[in-house]
């Protein structure tokens, strides 16, 4: 099985485009389809949007304990979008200026509008002199639509601003490359980051009262994905990033179209063991180096037992030779008293020698001879075992037993295990009991209880409690611990039998084998489960209908005659769209909702995250574009929430006034 | 905006907004929750649908129990750290499962509460 690896992309920083100066002269409308999860800018004479950032900035926080003067020159720098290099290292600063699919935060929004047109080259002073077209929320509340108009004609002074929602871009962008059979009526199902939408188009007009928004998108998704691995692997935690989890939606996830049957498939090992994808994770070979320096310790350790035998036995040989002087010493006065010696002389040799008379002197001898006789054995022995064997060492004591047969061996290693799985049962069982006790609503808690409550009840008049000594095993039944704990014997013995399996069965051991095996994450029924998510919320709690029931809803609302219309032309875009199997799921759950052979269709858009822009350029070509307009004059005439409608645009209701119940229109 | 800006502004914003900017140094921003209540106090016209008319509608189908740890078909809760769970195997880790891992299983469920 390959493993494979994270590729961590990093995001590279946006080039500053060239300000052409025809783009300049023409004043080219600029098409901004600013999307929850990543904006896409681009002149519309460009054929490809030419920035394409995540709508992020990371605001550094202030140091509260320093004092305003000196921070001045000390504020880290703000990111914005694609200067965000490394996400992980600022997650904790993100900010976008959407909540939800909507725009609200018009500070960030500011930010990301000065990193957009900087990167355009826009050079001009106080003004952006070109018309832009900016995609919006479905139903976008007029407050955030006025606050955005009040950004983009005071902050930037453009000539004029033109709305549409990025969904109804994309599918007229789709319908006018298949000019040859025009989608009319069509149903669009767009996967966003935030949301996703089912909008149905009747007549090409779009049916807003029936459109529905599902508040599950990728964003969802992917957090889901990234808990769900931070719980199965726990020591990881810290490794398994958001954007690692983006990475394996967007390189491993699949739709699956009948999830149950996949999941049934899952839950035989067999399948999973060949499907489960294996993917590293980062680490540092720190096993591998553990077990050199364990090698090492070992040399070490014999090392320095050589050097303490040979300081022994250099000792033992100079107390040697100094016992052998000595006694050369004393048996030369030996020798001087039997030859007659004078009293005064030897007196005088014995009192050097610390000795009182001759006695002790004949006692000394003995003594020193002995002791030199035993040294002389000892220096023999110490040789002898340097020769013979090393100081035996724990493991080898495992190790060095030997078996006649393999199967001797074998029958040998299943006892152990016999007996270290009993152990560890009885621990369990303990274990078990001590934690049903700890509980009332259990039944050894509820016995427990029983026995307490009868023993409390006895009558004080015939108390004979204590009179059998079997009385007292009582006691064992209700003590928490059921009597008895976990014995430290009991703890030495497995871990005895746990060595001897070690030490037998190596190959038992997967670290030996590869030290990263550990830091791999292994995706099995995640791969399909994250996606998922998108036919059925409640697997993160959400009350909502999944995607599936929402279309089989919105569907519900129409005659069957539009119904038929609908189901036969349903269009999926947006970024979600390009999991693999989606196709083949809404078909399969849209072919059970509707009536037996009725037609139904479902495509998947091209290029889905972008046909939005390719559809706002393509409406910034045409002549339509210039009625659609709201202009600098416009905006200080009607409002800042006034702006027109077309085919691609939200409805448009002034806002009315709070005061009164009266409804001006 | 700290003044540090002034040096950075970029050429194409006009002067007389970002001047305005410097004065009322934090703005808070209405979030959507907000936004979309206050549009619903607003008297309006009987056909006029909002934001928030298109919410989807609840799930009518019961929803589907799946293990918390494996993710397959779980016909079993345990009743002591309320996990959902397929088969033994799974119900001898949850039991080992420390504290943190069975709330944080919970929590990505979305069952925290206590009654449900």
């Amino acid at each position: 099985m390959e493993v494979l690896q994270f590729i961590d992309a990093k995001t590279v920083s946006d080039v500053i485009h060239e300000y052409n100066s025809k783009t300049k002269a023409n004043s080219v409308p600029i098409i901004i389809d600013n999307g929850s999860y990543m904006s896409k800018v681009g002149w519309a004479t460009c054929e490809a949007p030419l920035l394409q950032f995540k709508n992020l900035i990371a605001k550094p926080r202030r140091e509260r304990s320093k004092k305003d003067t000196v921070e001045i020159s000390q504020t880290p720098q703000l990111q914005v979008g694609n200067d965000i290099v490394n996400i992980e290292a600022v997650r904790f600063q993100l900010k976008t200026q959407f909540d939800r699919n909507v725009v609200t935060h018009f500070e960030a929004q500011e930010h990301l509008f000065d990193y957009t047109f900087t990167h355009l080259g826009i050079n001009t002073e106080n003004s952006v002199p070109h018309p832009i077209i900016c995609t919006e929320a479905i139903l976008n509340p007029n407050s955030s639509r006025q606050l955005m108009s009040e950004l983009l004609f005071e902050c930037y002074d453009v000539p004029s601003v033109c709305y549409g929602i990025d969904s109804l871009f994309g599918f007229h962008y789709y319908e006018q490359k298949l000019k040859s059979h025009p989608l009319k009526n069509t149903l669009i199902v767009n996967l966003g980051y935030q949301c996703c939408h089912v909008i149905p188009v009747i007549d090409n007009e779009t049916i807003f009262e029936n459109t529905r928004r599902l508040n599950t998108g990728g964003f969802h998704i992917i957090t889901f994905l990234h808990r769900m691995l931070q719980l199965k692997y726990p020591a990881h935690a810290t490794s398994i990033t958001l954007s690692r989890a983006e990475e394996l939606l967007i390189r491993l996830c699949k739709i699956a179209v009948d999830y149950r049957e996949e999941l049934n498939k899952w839950a035989n090992a067999d399948y999973y063991e060949n499907h489960v994808k294996k993917i590293q994770l980062p680490f540092t070979a720190a096993v591998a180096n553990s077990t050199v320096t364990l090698e090492q310790q070992k040399e070490r350790k014999k090392e320095l037992a050589r050097r303490l035998t040979e300081i022994n036995a250099r000792k033992r040989e100079e107390r040697l030779a100094e016992d052998e002087e000595k006694i050369g010493q004393l048996l030369d006065i030996k020798e001087m008293i039997e030859l007659g010696a004078e009293k005064e002389t030897v007196e005088k040799t014995l009192a050097e020698f610390q000795i009182k008379n001759i006695t002790e002197l004949e006692k000394n001898i003995l003594h020193l001879n002995t002791k030199i006789e035993k040294t002389k054995q000892k220096i023999l022995a110490a040789a002898n075992i340097e020769e013979v064997e090393e100081p035996p060492t724990k493991q080898t004591k495992y190790s060095k037993m030997a078996f006649e047969s393999e199967k001797e061996l074998h029958m040998f290693l299943q006892n152990i295990r016999k007996l270290r799985q009993e152990i560890l049962t009885k621990k369990m069982i303990r274990k078990q009991r001590k934690q049903d006790m700890a509980k009332r609503r259990t039944a050894a808690g509820q016995e427990r209880m029983r026995i307490i409550s009868q023993l409390a009840r006895k009558e004080k008049g015939n108390d004979d409690f204590g009179l059998r000594d079997e009385d007292w095993d009582i006691y064992k039944a209700i003590s928490k611990d059921g009597g008895d704990s976990d014995s430290e014997a009991e703890n030495e013995k497995l871990l005895e039998f746990d060595e001897i399996l070690r030490v037998h069965e190596p190959s038992d051991n997967g670290e030996s084998s590869n030290p990263g095996e550990t830091h791999q994450l292994h995706i099995g029924v995640e791969m399909f489960r994250a996606p998922e998510l998108l036919f059925k919320p409640y697997m993160l709690g959400s009350q909502e209908a999944g995607l599936s029931e929402v279309i089989a809803y919105v569907l519900s609302l129409f005659d069957e005659e539009n119904q038929l219309k609908l189901a036969s032309n349903v269009i999926v875009t947006g970024g979600l769209a390009n999991l693999s199997g989606l196709k083949e799921r809404l078909l399969t759950d849209l072919t059970s909702v509707r009536p037996f052979r009725s037609t139904v269709h479902v495509q998947i858009m091209k290029e889905p995250s972008l046909s939005s822009w390719y559809g706002a350029r393509n409406f910034a070509e045409s002549e339509e574009f210039q009625k659609k307009q709201i202009t600098r004059k416009m905006y200080k005439e009607f409002g800042a929430e006034y702006f027109k409608t077309h085919l691609a645009s939200n409805p448009f209701y002034p806002t009315p006034s709070a005061s009164g119940g009266d409804i001006d229109v | 905006m700290s003044t540090e800006q002034t040096d950075q502004k970029p050429v194409f914003k006009t002067v007389s907004w970002h001047a305005s900017r410097q004065n009322n140094k934090k703005r808070t921003w209405k979030g959507l929750k907000q936004i979309v209540s206050s549009e619903r106090a607003l008297p309006w016209p009987e056909n006029v649908v909002h934001y928030s008319n298109i919410n989807a509608p609840p799930s009518f189908k019961p929803a589907e129990k799946f293990s918390d740890l494996s993710g397959l078909p779980a016909p079993y809760t345990d009743p002591q750290s309320r996990l959902r769970y397929a088969n033994k195997d799974e119900y001898a880790t949850i039991i080992d499962l420390p504290m943190d891992i069975t709330a944080g299983y919970l929590a990505l469920r979305g069952a925290t509460s206590i009654v449900g």
